[in-house]
């Protein structure tokens, strides 16, 4: 079945919009969010957004003229595939444009993005001062698609993480007191000191221990959300994983039945280029690797990973067709790693130019920028902001520190049920 | 009491815990397709009619479909996974022993892992990579339990105990002991059907049994081996030799109450695993006897396995493999000098 694209009502105070420019091609792959138009009305020049996955079939009205809102104007086709889900080939970074959102929500994304990484920055510190032990594999530049994501997400939706999990495991709604008194080891952290900073996670937050075996998450989220679908709960399984992933056979065999059975799980690449030092060039011939849905029969999709309200907007609709049985969607977010890999990591392999551009380009300071610029919030308020989640990572770190050690028999505990 | 084969028994189980529990569900290769084989040795045969939704049959995934039942487990189901063979297991090392084994402990005691494998072992004419025994690479996994019920009775009480508990365990089913009967009968099958009770029964996880009472040796055997345990103490028997048989039964946690006791009384130790001897189950066992009872011992513990080597295809070459009624017999003799 075809999907109509109407004419949306802009709020105008004229009855007709005037489509000035097509921009897509009949035939040719539309997602979600893909651009498919100019549009014209008596006050501004906008853009008409595509609600459905596929192709273009077909193009119900010529450049130039005047259309009423609720107008069929194109119609896009799902390709069947796999158990009547849709095919589409997923194209390069998809425009989305972001809904306008309350500057309470725009505020809370912003801080919990710098939360992450005042977190990371602090944790980095601590773990040079030689104060914090193990190791630690951090997130800094990543932080628009752990927030985006979770963003998206009911309180009772679960994710599994990577040995990367810091940023996920604050997106998700834990603590900073809990996380920091984890890397501590304390018995007062969230896995009682048995998880340490690759397997932090609370169920009762939506978050089983991170899985640090790469690919690994990929079956256990399909299972969670088979579950979801026996059990007949509205809830959704988000499987965060890094490129490397991809090159897993957990991935192909975890992706594959999500396909087969449309469950409830939507698997997010985070592509930040480099598989602990070797890069993506190295590793798939693919420019996209969201174009590995193709072989699976899903939807993919590649979205800016270092733009907040795209990764949010884009993970809303795969996350919306998971819930609504429409099946996964493998969403790669483009994003990348400003920090080593692990510990004392100086990024040697990373060039210099590459390296530059990316921190011109990395999250935090662009959503700031779009907010000074949208009138979201004065500088004053950013400001605010990064006090108070200085001052919140600053007391998580003194009350962890100040916890008493876990005993060593402790160790004992908690093999068997 | 109708008399069922270890296949029928574990069928028979699965139905029982299904319909006691819509939480339980079996997922695995070739289990519930309709017209199939209910599994490759018909353990599962005809459950889809009853119980279409709870029969997931998937594509041949070994370490997906595992760490899909461990994802269910998670999320409050009690998954039951069909390994095809044993073997395939190694296909799903990082499942069973990365997230399976360690998840609750990971989680500080948070998460429960109510998970069952179901597993076939045994070399039976299919050469070196579907006949393995795999319980010793599993023994050195803190977090799992294993059983491996050498007759019906202990299948049918042994899988529902496992269904019911709150940990993952894996349920190791010899081949030559399913007594699968059509075209998926086993050459060289054993009879290791009983008499099963009408009603709802379980075996304990963790407790052995004496299969054979005796005075002078104490001889430990698992599954297949067991049944050539007990051939061995009858020809024993003859010569004068009064042999304890003991089942295990359970692998984790060791029934140790039980076998102290024995070897406390005979003071004779033989212990018979199927797979190869280095750092074998039979090992693990000897060597915590040799440990705990050095002081009620009166000959070194033997152990009765196959050689280090993989399970051979040809005939001849798989009876050497497998430790043959004779060897026991002889290693019991060798303990009683």
């Amino acid at each position: 079945m075809p999907t109509p694209i109407r004419m949306p009502d802009f709020g105008t105070n004229v009855s007709e919009v005037k489509i000035s420019k097509w921009l897509v091609d009949v035939g040719a792959p539309v997602h979600r969010g893909t651009i498919l138009a100019e549009i014209e009305t008596d006050k501004v020049t906008t853009e008409l957004e595509c609600i459905a996955e596929g192709v273009l079939l077909e193009r119900c009205v010529e450049e130039g003229a005047m259309v009423e809102a609720g107008r069929i104007i194109a119609h896009v086709g799902a390709l069947e595939g796999l158990a009547g889900t849709a095919v589409a080939p997923a194209a390069a970074v998809v425009p989305v444009r972001p809904q306008p959102r309350s500057a309470e929500f725009l505020l809370d994304l912003y801080r919990r993005m710098l939360l992450i990484r005042h977190f990371e920055e602090r944790v980095k510190y601590l773990f040079l001062e030689g104060v914090m032990p193990g190791t630690i594999h951090q997130y800094q530049g990543q932080e628009a698609i752990a927030v985006g994501v979770c963003a998206a997400l009911e309180p009772a939706d679960v994710i599994t993480s990577t040995h990367r999990p810091h940023g996920h495991a604050i997106a998700k709604g834990l603590t900073v007191e809990s996380l920091m008194h984890e890397l501590f080891g304390k018995p007062t952290g969230c896995c009682r000191g048995k998880g340490g900073s690759m397997h932090v996670g609370d169920p009762a937050k939506g978050m089983i221990p991170a899985i640090a075996i790469v690919g690994g998450g990929v079956p256990v989220a399909t299972g969670m959300a088979l579950a979801f679908r026996m059990k007949k709960e509205p809830r959704v399984a988000v499987c965060f994983m890094g490129d490397g992933a991809v090159n897993e056979g957990a991935f192909h065999e975890g992706v594959n039945m999500g396909a087969i059975w449309l469950l409830p799980v939507v698997y997010v690449i985070e592509n930040n280029r480099y598989s602990a030092s070797t890069p993506i060039a190295e590793t798939v011939r693919l420019k996209n690797l969201a174009d590995r849905a193709a072989g699976y029969g899903i939807p993919g999709v590649t979205v800016d990973g270092n733009d907040v309200m795209a990764v949010y907007e884009t993970a809303r609709a795969a996350i919306g067709q998971a819930r609504s049985g429409g099946g996964p969607t493998l969403v790669e977010a483009v994003t990348y790693r400003i920090t080593g890999h692990s510990r004392r990591d100086p990024c040697n392999y990373q060039p210099e130019e590459e390296r530059k551009k990316a921190l011109a380009a990395e999250p935090i300071g662009r959503f700031a920028a779009s907010l000074l610029a949208d009138g979201v919030a004065d500088q004053a308020a950013l400001d605010r902001i990064r006090a108070e989640v200085g001052a919140e990572i600053e007391r998580a770190v003194q009350s962890a520190m100040a916890a008493p050690d876990a005993r060593p028999e402790d160790a004992l505990e908690d093999v068997y049920a | 009491m109708p008399k069922l084969t270890i296949a029928e028994a574990l069928r028979a189980g699965l139905r029982e815990e299904m319909a006691r529990d819509e939480r339980v569900f079996c997922i695995g290769e070739d289990i519930g397709i309709p017209g199939g084989w209910g599994g490759a040795f018909t353990v599962t045969l005809g459950l889809e009619k009853d119980f279409r939704e709870r029969m997931i049959d998937t594509p041949i995934s070994e370490n997906g479909f595992i760490g899909m039942a461990l994802g269910a487990a998670l999320m409050g189901l009690r998954p039951v996974a069909d390994v095809q063979y044993g073997d395939f297991l190694l296909c799903a090392m990082d499942q069973v022993v990365n997230q399976i084994a360690k998840m609750r402990y990971m989680s500080g005691g948070k998460l429960r892992v109510p998970l069952v494998l179901r597993a076939p072992v045994g070399a039976t004419g299919r050469g070196a990579q579907h006949g393995s025994n795999m319980e010793a690479l599993f023994l050195n996994v803190p977090g799992l339990k294993i059983v491996c019920p050498a007759t019906a009775y202990d299948a049918k009480g042994l899988l529902k105990a496992a269904i019911r508990d709150d940990n993952p365990v894996l349920v190791f089913e010899h081949k030559l002991l399913y007594g699968a009967k059509g075209a998926r009968a086993e050459s060289g099958s054993v009879d290791a059907s009983s008499e099963i009770p009408a009603e709802d029964y379980v075996v304990p996880i963790g407790k052995g049994i004496v299969r054979r009472e005796g005075k002078d040796v104490t001889i430990v055997a698992t599954l297949l081996m067991m049944h050539r345990a007990l051939a061995a103490a009858e020809q024993l028997a003859a010569s004068g030799i009064s042999a304890e048989v003991i089942d295990p039964r359970s692998l984790v946690p060791f029934d140790w109450e039980l076998v102290g006791a024995s070897v406390r009384k005979t003071n004779r130790l033989v212990v018979v695993t199927e797979g190869p001897k280095t750092g074998s189950v039979a090992s693990e066992i000897a060597a915590t006897a040799a440990e705990t009872l050095i002081d009620y011992l009166d000959a070194p513990v033997l152990r009765v396995t196959s050689p280090d080597i993989p399970d051979p295809f040809a005939p001849p070459m798989e009876e050497f493999y497998r430790p043959s009624v004779s060897r026991i017999c002889e290693a019991t003799r060798e303990a009683m000098r």
